[in-house]
């Protein structure tokens, strides 16, 4: 016969016991320390990567930055279900897309004049409601050994032909991918943008889920070619060196190919600290903040006098931001629409 | 002894049991009920949102149906096949003499722990070229040709990944079960496989159905391993169109939602019919000697083990490695900080063990209500508790936001960590219930009866007679909830207070920006710890009161 008493005071103790513990262990790491001066930002961007942004900024100003991070479609999500209660002051977005989608939920504030002034008027909403703090060129990744550069096309369109049948990897459900296809797609007209996609997918084209998948893929030549932001390539080769068998490749100027999409900054309407918020923008497009944006994390500087890093190739000539769009969710849910109806989502 | 109460002991006993089958107490009521309650908050916002999101008639379009039929397809698969693992490695592993059983018991439940994009990112890229997998199976002279994608590669990943969910209360179960029968089986000359057919089977079948319902639950929402496979699921319509086309992506999830109500209530009705069978004082532990099976049992635990957790682990020590090795030729620095990786690991610590000590106790009530009276409400409440499992993880975050801000008293504890705490315990509260529920059906009724005439409340009866019973299937259902809070990431990332950093956090963010190396050596620490964790407070306590 089994005797329980002993054993269940012993484990009602440890369950008491732990239970009071871990509660105490919560009240404290609960408790922050409450600066005087501190603002918050809803990061798209990886911790990794902005991070000593934010430490740079607190070492400068004193004032502390409280960051939360995600996607820029969960962050976006996020805000607009939090409405004008978010704690959030700061939004920065991979891209324009999610920002746009809050503007045009009316919860963006209009930024000031000597922020919009660090930037070009292609790399800012037209409302002056967000700036580009970096960009990222869309390009062909290639593999070295197997393409020669004089065989590399000019336009995104030669990829539709004879030879690239099924050589090709797309990000198809990618968002850099779905921004760059939403500009595609307005210049163009649906017709054409469509055309291409499906040419694509007849042509025997790779889907892949991401980005950096694709550079891996085309380093081992897996896939030949593929379409890409350029920073993946660059960052494989500062760790991998001569092994990393691929690189970029930008379209001839103007084609549609090659196109900058750029990662966006702006201020919640509902932020009680809009002062020390535009304070932050400056910062981020202050020359040491784009210098690091470009040197150590390979992106394109959006602020007018600050030169792009040796190594990246020429910054395209158009940029996500030039071109104005009415309502970002009705265009964004097209563009998906169209992408899933094409059937490149499961080459 | 089965729950007929013809079968009990005396006509005084068979009426306080026959009162017990009825109505329930008010107070377990209303426990139960303001359970499920809070359960149904999440559920209830998707309702709300697909309701008023105008996109309902897309259910019946092929766009929607074809990812439907997908993520049944997946789903069935996977739960089939993580049944026959997860009771077979139980099996093995409790009740044979099987070598090095308590390693074996050790890492069994770990593949659990591993966040599904790193798990199938980690086994991916070791099956292709450059990865140690595949370069390991060209020096033995095999060139791995295959690609791992879509539905093969999915159920593959999912199944070795998930079929804990299954070993763990089944696990627990058999050790909880007297060995009689299997001896008497024994004795009577029935070989190992039909003592495990003729007498395991019937007696864990409850334990294992309900392991497959959560791994069913748990492959239609899951997101991570579909999307690096490439395979169209509810769950990746639901991501892609969740922030520009939000009236379709809340009709998909209402459409997760009533398939998974729909299997919880076959699960429920088909369990009912089972039979339980209590535990009696009896706990000689029985080990059946596995003879000449014992060597391909050895195989089949290495092979399971070897696949879903130290393939992946090969893969991600290799990524480690070779960032280390980076590191001291002078190439890049590997971008730790130490301090910072304890703090991430201590947080994952703690958050998941309150979060399980939490779930088990608000599950309790339910399990008691379940297992002891067969009433409506009990599988009301059962099916909100269990379906909030099948809500994405974004979902769930996102829900809990609103509710908080917009319609509840509590806006001030928004960003605090009771808020993330609520949101693990209402995700993954599923993991404890039906875990609870075997475990409160497995205390005798007489012994209970007996405490009462001696004149024990029910306070006092409960800590003496009921817990220590009932400890490690609780235990079980607790590792579940805790191994699977280890890894949660968007409610992570959306609710929990700013700052807050638990590993997969440190994971995700690595992985983001492309840090291998640095995400390979947080994903073997998570694996570790949890390691650690699984040792003390699920094998041992099993252990210690068996």
């Amino acid at each position: 016969m089994y005797f329980p008493s002993t054993h269940a005071r012993r484990l009602g103790v440890h369950l008491l016991l732990s239970v009071s513990l871990l509660a105490g262990a919560a009240g404290l790491t609960g408790c922050g320390s409450d600066d005087d001066k501190s603002i918050t930002i809803y990061s798209g961007r990886s911790e990794s990567l902005v991070g000593p942004i934010f430490e740079a900024f607190t070492a400068q100003t004193g004032i502390a930055v409280e960051a939360r991070y995600g996607s820029s479609n969960d962050m976006a999500l996020t805000l607009e279900t939090e409405g004008t209660k978010t704690t959030a002051d700061v939004f920065l977005s991979r891209s324009p897309g999610p920002t746009g989608y809050l503007d045009d939920l009316g919860m963006l504030a209009g930024l000031d004049d000597d922020v919009l002034a660090e930037v070009d008027a292609s790399n800012r909403a037209g409302n002056e409601n967000w700036v580009g703090f970096a960009g990222r060129a869309r390009v062909l990744v290639y593999n070295i050994d197997e393409v020669p550069e004089a065989d590399l096309p000019d336009s995104i369109f030669d990829l539709t032909g004879p030879g690239y049948e099924g050589l090709v990897a797309v990000p198809g459900s990618n968002s850099s991918f779905q921004d760059w296809f939403t500009v595609f797609r307005l210049r163009n007209g649906d017709d054409v943008a469509i055309g291409w996609l499906e040419d694509m997918v007849a042509n025997g084209s790779h889907f892949y889920p991401k980005n950096r998948a694709i550079v891996e893929a085309v380093g081992r030549d897996e896939v030949r070619f593929g379409l890409v932001n350029h920073y993946y390539n660059h960052q494989e080769v500062a760790k991998n060196g001569d092994d990393q068998r691929s690189a970029n490749h930008g379209f001839a100027p103007g084609d549609d190919g090659g196109l900058m999409i750029i990662a966006t900054a702006s201020i919640l309407d509902s932020s009680d600290d809009k002062e020390d918020a535009n304070r932050f923008l400056a910062f981020l497009l202050s020359d040491g903040q784009q210098r690091y944006l470009t040197d150590t994390v390979f992106e394109y500087p959006l602020a007018i006098g600050v030169a792009p890093a040796d190594r990246l190739p020429e910054r395209p000539a158009d940029t996500v931001g030039a071109i104005d769009i009415d309502d970002m969710a009705t265009e964004f849910k097209r563009t998906i629409e169209i992408i899933e109806a094409s059937g490149v989502l499961d080459q | 002894m089965s729950e007929n109460p013809a079968a009990a002991p005396s006509t005084a006993n068979a009426a306080r049991f026959r009162a017990g089958i009825g109505q329930p107490p008010w107070d377990l009521s209303v426990g139960a009920i303001a359970v499920a309650t809070l359960f149904a908050l999440p559920g209830g916002y998707v309702l709300w949102r697909a309701l008023t999101g105008g996109a309902l008639h897309l259910l019946v379009e092929r766009r929607s149906l074809e990812p439907l039929w997908h993520t049944v397809q997946l789903a069935f698969l996977v739960s089939a096949s993580t049944a026959l693992l997860g009771t077979a490695l139980a099996w093995l592993t409790i009740r044979t003499d099987l070598p090095l059983r308590r390693f074996w018991r050790v890492v069994a439940p770990l593949p659990l722990v591993y966040p599904s994009f790193v798990g199938a990112a980690a086994f991916r890229s070791g099956l292709t070229p450059g990865g140690i997998l595949h370069d390991l199976a060209g020096h033995l002279g095999l060139d791995l040709q295959f690609r791992l994608h879509g539905l093969v590669g999915s159920w593959l990943v999912l199944t070795l990944f998930t079929y804990p969910y299954v070993y763990l209360p089944v696990a627990a179960r058999l050790s909880a079960l007297p060995s009689s029968l299997e001896e008497n089986a024994r004795l009577l000359g029935d070989r190992p496989l039909q003592v495990f057919r003729r007498v395991v089977m019937p007696q864990a079948s409850s334990s294992i159905a309900a392991g497959a319902l959560l791994v069913f639950l748990y492959t239609v929402s899951d997101f991570g391993a579909v999307h690096l496979m490439r395979f169209e699921t509810l769950t990746q319509t639901i991501y892609r169109t969740r922030l520009f086309d939000q009236g379709r992506s809340f009709a998909l999830a209402l459409l997760l939602l009533a398939l998974a109500l729909l299997v919880v209530a076959t699960e429920r009705t088909v369990a009912r019919r089972g039979s339980r069978s209590e535990v009696i004082g009896d706990r000689s532990p029985l080990r059946i000697p596995l003879g000449h099976w014992k060597a391909p049992a050895i195989a089949t635990c290495s092979l399971v083990v070897g696949l879903a957790l130290f393939a992946p682990a090969v893969s991600l020590a290799d990524w480690g490695l070779f960032g280390w090795f980076r590191q001291r030729r002078g190439l890049a620095e590997l971008r730790l900080d130490w301090g910072d990786v304890a703090g991430a690991t201590w947080s994952t610590v703690w958050v998941s063990m309150v979060t399980a000590v939490v779930a088990i106790a608000v599950v309790l009530p339910v399990a008691y209500l379940l297992a002891r009276h067969r009433s409506r409400l009990g599988g009301i409440v059962n099916s909100v508790v269990v379906a909030g499992f099948a809500i994405p993880g974004l979902v769930v975050a996102i829900s809990l936001i609103f509710w908080t801000l917009h319609a509840s008293p509590f806006e001030f504890l928004i960003g605090t960590m009771p808020v993330l705490v609520f949101a693990y315990v209402v995700h993954f509260g599923a993991l404890a219930v039906r875990t609870a529920q075997v475990a409160v059906s497995s205390v005798p009724r007489q012994m209970n009866d007996a405490a009462r005439l001696l004149g024990a409340g029910r306070l006092r009866r409960f800590f003496t007679v009921d817990l220590p019973i009932m400890a490690p299937g609780l235990a079980a259902g607790g590792g579940l909830v805790m191994l699977s809070t280890m890894k949660e990431l968007p409610a992570t990332l959306l609710v929990s207070p700013i700052g807050f950093r638990t590993l997969v956090v440190r994971i995700w963010d690595t992985y983001e920006a492309l840090y291998l190396a640095e995400m390979a050596i947080l994903a073997l620490v998570l694996v570790a710890i949890s390691a650690l964790l699984t040792w003390f407070l699920v094998v041992r306590r099993s252990d210690h009161l068996a």
